[in-house]
């Protein structure tokens, strides 16, 4: 398994001290262990910090070591429970996190509570750069920005809890812009290693690879859009996508997936509503979208429901599937103020 | 009934609670005003469409929705509803809770 977050703890791990033993002066952070931190971050590795220290501690600790941490826990309470906290608010598997921390009882703690995760100590943690866990085969653009956007994340969910309003008067205040194209070969593979990476929003649950992306990309008889986002927090890139089978009766999405990074900012309704305008401006009578149904992509199952479609159940005890289809001849959803297509 | 199976109907930690279709509807705006965070959201109507204009609500808040529906009466709606018809209204969602918890 792929780790995709690194979650530190600070005293005698990420620093080379105790921050609250320490009087006037912070320990100074440990220079190996950033070192190992910042090269996992260019491989599009996230970092967090879970830490028994009072909130400053986490701030002096992004400042000293120049790294960029996606989500912070510091309190008192069970590392097992800030690790499961830091795994749900970033919609990530238990089993894409390692943890680290010098505390033989608190690595104990974690493994016993969440035994998914990798737990390891800061000794382990100085060759982890050379192994699979960490070696993600594909990096992309997207990926070495990956620290730099979940930090904006973090600033853009302070304001959205201080923000009164409903989501899309929250989305007009971020400026958001959600951009919707035909894909380039350029984009193939972001397309690839998002067909990997995504699991609540991906309807097939089976990756593409750049090869066949990059034929479908070329096809006639389909069309594949890439799906960016930005706000005034920040630039998300090339978050979403999907591939189309375009018969004359109608149009089959035979792969439909986006970043839970965009999770909740109106990517999805504004691909769902292109797609349905789209396939009725080519003369399809309706839309389908297959999926395989799973306790992980009911979040995708929420913005079909949300956008008019139906499914009839189908497939294998096994492996359930269903075919989510929406009629054409209606009236079509609206494209969202803040989405444009080319 | 189940979506495949996937996981049979999992009781949460409360006390599952019968009949009472207010009290239900109740704790479900609670658990809607949180999910958004939107205060305003506790007094919803029974029949207002959740999803679409007014209370809008997406696949984050939904997922929110359905945590908390299943933290509070141990009914895993997505398990047994694929159509998630249950999240037409609150009125549909108390009467879906009301037949999974009898």
């Amino acid at each position: 398994m792929m780790i995709k977050c690194v979650i530190w703890d600070l005293d005698n791990t990420m620093l080379s001290g105790v921050y609250l033993e320490s009087g006037s002066q912070p320990p100074p952070p440990d220079q190996a262990m950033v070192a190992v931190a910042a090269e996992l971050a260019e491989r599009g590795i996230l970092h967090a910090i879970a830490s028994r220290n009072p909130q400053e501690a986490a701030e002096y600790a992004e400042k000293a070591t120049g790294l960029q941490f996606a989500a912070v826990e510091c309190g008192w309470d069970r590392k097992s429970d800030a690790v499961s906290r830091i795994v749900a608010d970033l919609a990530m598997a238990p089993d894409a996190v390692a943890f680290v921390d010098d505390d033989l009882y608190e690595r104990a703690e974690v493994s016993f509570r969440v035994p998914e995760a990798l737990v390891l100590s800061p000794e382990d943690m100085a060759d982890a750069v050379g192994w699979p866990e960490f070696s993600p085969p594909v990096v992309t653009d997207e990926a070495r920005r990956r620290g730099e956007m979940y930090a904006e994340r973090r600033l853009r969910q302070e304001e959205a809890r201080a923000f009164g309003g409903s989501r899309d008067e929250f989305l007009r205040y971020c400026g958001t812009r959600v951009s919707i194209a035909p894909a380039t070969p350029a984009d193939v593979p972001r397309l690839h290693e998002l067909s990997v990476r995504t699991h609540q929003f991906n309807s097939a649950g089976r990756e593409l690879t750049e090869a066949e992306l990059a034929a479908l990309t070329g096809s006639p008889a389909h069309r594949v859009a890439a799906v960016r986002l930005h706000d005034r927090f920040g630039d998300d890139g090339l978050v979403g996508g999907c591939v189309v089978e375009t018969a004359e009766d109608g149009w089959t999405v035979s792969l439909l997936m986006m970043s839970c990074r965009a999770m909740g900012r109106g990517v999805i309704e504004a691909l769902l509503a292109w797609l349905a305008r789209s396939a009725a401006q080519d003369g399809a009578a309706t839309l389908a979208v297959p999926c395989l149904v799973s306790p992980r992509n009911v979040p995708l199952r929420l913005a079909l429901a949300g956008s008019g479609f139906r499914a009839a159940e189908g497939g294998t005890p096994e492996q359930p599937a269903a075919v989510f289809t929406r009629a054409l001849d209606g009236p079509l959803p609206e494209l969202p103020e803040w989405a444009s297509a080319a | 009934m189940g979506v495949g199976g996937l996981r049979a109907g999992r009781r949460g930690d409360r006390a599952v609670r019968r009949g009472g279709g207010p009290e239900i509807i109740a704790e479900l705006r609670e658990i809607l005003a949180e999910a958004t965070g939107r205060a305003e959201l506790a007094d919803v109507g029974e029949q207002v469409p959740l999803f679409g204009a007014g209370v809008g609500l997406d696949s984050l808040t939904g997922t929110l929705m359905l945590r908390g529906v299943h933290q509070r009466f141990g009914v895993d709606v997505a398990d047994e509803d694929l159509n998630l018809d249950a999240l037409a209204t609150l009125g549909a969602l108390a009467a879906f809770i009301e037949e999974h918890t009898a």
